[in-house]
């Protein structure tokens, strides 16, 4: 504990990234005390502002439709969140499970799990997030769905390469010829093992679910109108530069904030839970 | 059959019956092991000696039942083992194995380690097993309170004892010693088999001590097995094997040891200079 | 020119770990003496490859590590030496031979281009057809069969006896006046070990090469050095002729190590007791022995 407090406090970048996450967190959780105008999160129109460059008490400036820029960015990544811990903590469990049972059991299970594994790998993500929500109609829910459905692969592919090598170490020999079953191998033996390294991806997979599902929205598959969110926000925007850059600059850099302060973080993460092992 | 198989009896306690194995890798045969036979007596220390590619491991593993044979038969006390072991089975034969870092799991703590084989086949109640934990770190000569640490902070003979003690909780009468000592410094060594010789007398058992080390087989082991590209080329009395050696390859391994003493070195002038051959 | 090869003076060894000193060495003193074996002989975490990477000035690069003593080659102070004059001397004028002979070759260049490189570091205009010629000519020299097979193959394509026979070969080819060996051979089988720790010592007495031999193995010490160092926790306990430490030990540590070696001709497993405080007993110097050569 000391050691890894050592390490956050030692590196400035993780210091960083604590922060940039802090901010994310802080301002998702408590979005309806620090929005200045909470209702802009659903249908306002207010005209009179509409299209209005940063200032007071509009700080990021307003939308095509006069809600509040700053306002919307907050409620925005509330949802962020919600899918990313949604998408993680499904995806996980599933490429987890695959990894392990492919890995220590070996032969035919092996065989098929990882080829399914490798059908989904080979078709690009975006490609298969698109076909998803195009055959499906494009809502949040469906919008988990897409996502999770292209990142357990990652993780069954990551888990199924550490079980292989975890597989070969004596204690596993040891666990085998004292009797223990398959599943207490599997689960109390060689998962503990993986679990460094599947939290250090989870924390650098957390900034890059938030940019997929910012590419759907983008791609206006994602979450619709009028429910806030980051990557609509840069499509509606796009449109309208250089003219009304706030439009697309406050919801890009909210977008590179979060991604660079889980980046930071995962690999803080990576060093102090590497170093363990 | 009982819940644990026999172990106070006079005969063979493992038979190796006509055994081969033989992997398949690709479209090539490769034969490891081919037309073993021997019986090993209930208390005795038998060792297996053989360079790497001899199929001692190989061995040690059809003995432990990680893979059946594809020919011949092993049998514990008078019945064969089949291919795929009951708990019966596994409790029987117990391992310890060479690599002291690698055969604990440094996730778990000693304790769990050593519970895992009690929980596994019922030994004592729930409630003693706490107990019965820190008997078996006591009787290989390590602390009770070792059972909360983590492997990472014990030498390489503490870890070692540890993975004695988890061949003893099973309460097997036949354990398959795989180069026990063979990743440890000599003074750490020296008292490890001093461990494993008390071990032996105290609870009568059996080892298979697989090993290339012919100075520790010459004080440790009963009879010895020399195994060769798969094949038992001898099989001897140890007090034999090292003053009348009777295969020209045993008698090249004898004189390859290095030795630190005279008596030794007359003892390998008289069995010959090592074969220049490379291997 | 001095006779001593190598002189170690008063090497002590630190890393800073936590904020806190752990001393590795203290105040090691070794010398070599042209054409000698030395062995530097102890347990793991005693010190001496650590000591073996310093002299080859492989450890100087680590931030952590505090290194002071005086560490002289051929009468020269390493010291002095810019890191470019001592990546001169390796592999030249001083050469080493690692533990697993496989994982030290190269796997992606075969055996001949290998040799071929070392070549050109003691002599850098050399063609690659002389370089074939003359590491044939030293293949052939340890009575390797076919070199020219051996010189076209790659590492894996070889065993590892013959991998070991290569890199004792390519050590000396420069012809240096110190080899530092790090248990070469201990990966190796009993009677591959055999066969080359003897080719090793018929290739330096040809060449009049020192040797710091590292090794845990005191059998080996036996076959090999003229000389030996006990190393024991970062400490010189014992020295002298390897005759008269073997037959002849003083220290309390040498005692318990050579008590320890089960013994080819039998007499049981020694009991070892778990007291060490008697290893911190001062130094013992059998003084130079008869077989140290000028």
């Amino acid at each position: 504990m000391r050691r890894t407090l050592a390490i956050l406090v030692g590196n400035p970048l993780s210091l960083l990234g604590l922060f940039l996450v802090g901010i994310v967190i802080f301002s998702a959780v408590f979005a309806d005390f620090i929005a200045p105008f909470p209702e802009h999160r659903g249908a306002v129109v207010d005209f009179a502002n509409f299209n209005q460059p940063p200032a007071w008490p509009n700080i990021f400036g307003t939308d095509l439709v006069g809600r509040d820029l700053f306002s919307r960015i907050l409620y925005a990544y509330r949802i962020s969140l919600v899918l990313g811990v949604v998408v993680l903590s499904i995806a996980t469990p599933i490429g987890v499970i695959v990894g392990l049972v492919a890995g220590y059991v070996g032969g035919k299970t092996e065989y098929v799990l990882m080829r399914i594994t490798d059908v989904f790998l080979s078709i690009p993500p975006l490609v298969l997030a698109m076909a998803i929500m195009g055959v499906l109609e494009p809502t949040l829910t469906n919008g988990m769905l897409a996502v999770t459905s292209m990142w357990w692969p990652w993780y069954a592919r990551l888990v199924y390469n550490l079980t292989r090598s975890e597989k070969e170490e004596g204690y596993v020999l040891a666990a085998e010829v004292i009797g223990a079953s398959r599943a207490y191998i599997i689960f109390r033996e060689i998962l503990p093992n993986c679990v460094p390294a599947i939290i250090t991806k989870m924390t650098l997979d957390f900034g890059f679910v938030i940019i997929i599902a910012s590419s759907l929205s983008f791609l206006g598959l994602g979450v619709q109108p009028p429910t806030p969110d980051l990557g609509s926000m840069v499509a509606g925007g796009a449109s309208y530069l250089p003219d009304s850059w706030w439009l697309t600059l406050f919801p890009a850099l909210a977008i590179l904030i979060a991604v660079f302060g889980f980046n930071l973080i995962g690999d803080a993460l990576r060093e102090i839970l590497g170093a363990d092992q | 059959m009982s819940k644990t198989m026999s172990k106070t009896m006079s005969g063979p306690i493992l038979k190796v019956d006509k055994v081969g194995k033989t992997f398949v890798q690709g479209v090539h045969q490769v034969e490891a092991l081919a037309d073993i036979s021997f019986s090993v007596m209930a208390g005795e220390c038998f060792a297996v000696v053989g360079e790497s590619g001899s199929g001692k491991s190989t061995l040690a593993n059809l003995i432990l039942g990680i893979y059946p044979p594809t020919t011949g038969t092993i049998s514990y006390a008078g019945e064969p083992l089949p291919a795929k072991r009951q708990l019966v089975h596994r409790r029987a034969i117990q391992l310890v194995q060479q690599n002291p870092l690698s055969a604990l799991n440094p996730k778990r703590t000693i304790g769990a380690s050593l519970r895992l084989a009690l929980d596994v086949h019922g030994i004592g109640a729930p409630s003693e097993r706490r107990d019965i934990v820190g008997g078996l770190l006591e009787e290989v000569g390590l602390p009770a309170e070792f059972a909360s640490r983590a492997p990472a902070a014990l030498s390489g003979g503490q870890r070692q004892r540890v993975s004695i003690a988890r061949a003893l909780a099973c309460q097997s009468a036949l354990l398959v010693l795989d180069e026990p000592t063979s990743a440890l410094d000599v003074l750490v060594q020296a008292r490890v088999l001093k461990l494993l010789e008390k071990l032996r007398r105290k609870h009568n058992l059996t080892y298979i001590f697989i090993t290339h080390d012919l100075c520790v087989v010459r004080n440790i082991a009963d009879r010895v097995a020399v195994f060769e590209k798969g094949r038992l080329i001898e099989l001897a009395a140890t007090e034999t094997l090292f003053t009348r050696p009777q295969t020209p390859y045993t008698r090249a391994l004898i004189s390859a040891v290095p030795v630190v003493s005279e008596e030794e070195e007359r003892l390998r002038q008289r069995l010959g200079e090592p074969q220049n051959a490379i291997g | 020119m001095t006779a001593l090869v190598l002189e170690i003076i008063n090497l002590n060894l630190s890393f800073a770990r936590h904020g806190e000193q752990t001393a590795v060495l203290h105040d090691v003193c070794l010398s070599i003496a042209r054409g000698e074996r030395v062995a530097l002989v102890g347990e793991s975490g005693s010190g001496k490859s650590v000591t073996a990477r310093i002299v080859l000035g492989l450890l100087g690069e680590l931030a952590s590590a505090r290194i002071t003593g005086e560490i002289r080659f051929e009468g020269q102070d390493l010291g002095a030496l810019s890191p470019a004059g001592r990546h001169a001397l390796r592999g030249t004028k001083m050469s080493m031979i690692f533990q697993d002979p496989t994982s030290s070759l190269n796997p992606a260049y075969t055996i001949g281009a290998q040799f071929h490189e070392v070549l050109r570091r003691g002599a850098p205009k050399i063609s690659a057809k002389a370089a074939k010629e003359r590491a044939g000519a030293m293949l052939a020299g340890i009575s390797m069969d076919q070199p020219d097979r051996v010189l076209g193959s790659y590492p894996f394509q070889l065993s590892g006896g013959m991998n070991q026979r290569v890199m004792i070969a390519m050590a000396l080819a420069n012809t240096p006046s110190l080899l530092i060996a790090d248990e070469p051979g201990t990966a190796l089988d009993v009677t591959v070990q055999a066969q080359t720790l003897k080719l090793m010592r018929e290739l330096v007495e040809d060449n009049g090469t020192a040797v710091l031999f590292i090794t845990h193995n005191i059998g080996v010490v036996r076959e090999f050095a003229d000389r030996v160092y006990v190393l024991y926790r970062g400490r010189i306990v014992e020295k002298g002729a390897t005759h008269a430490v073997l037959t002849d030990a003083r220290h309390p540590y040498t005692r318990a190590l050579l008590a320890a070696v089960p013994r080819l001709t039998g007499g049981g497993i020694a009991d070892i007791g778990e007291e060490t405080d008697v290893f911190a007993a001062p130094m013992f110097d059998h003084g130079p022995g008869a077989e140290a050569r000028p």
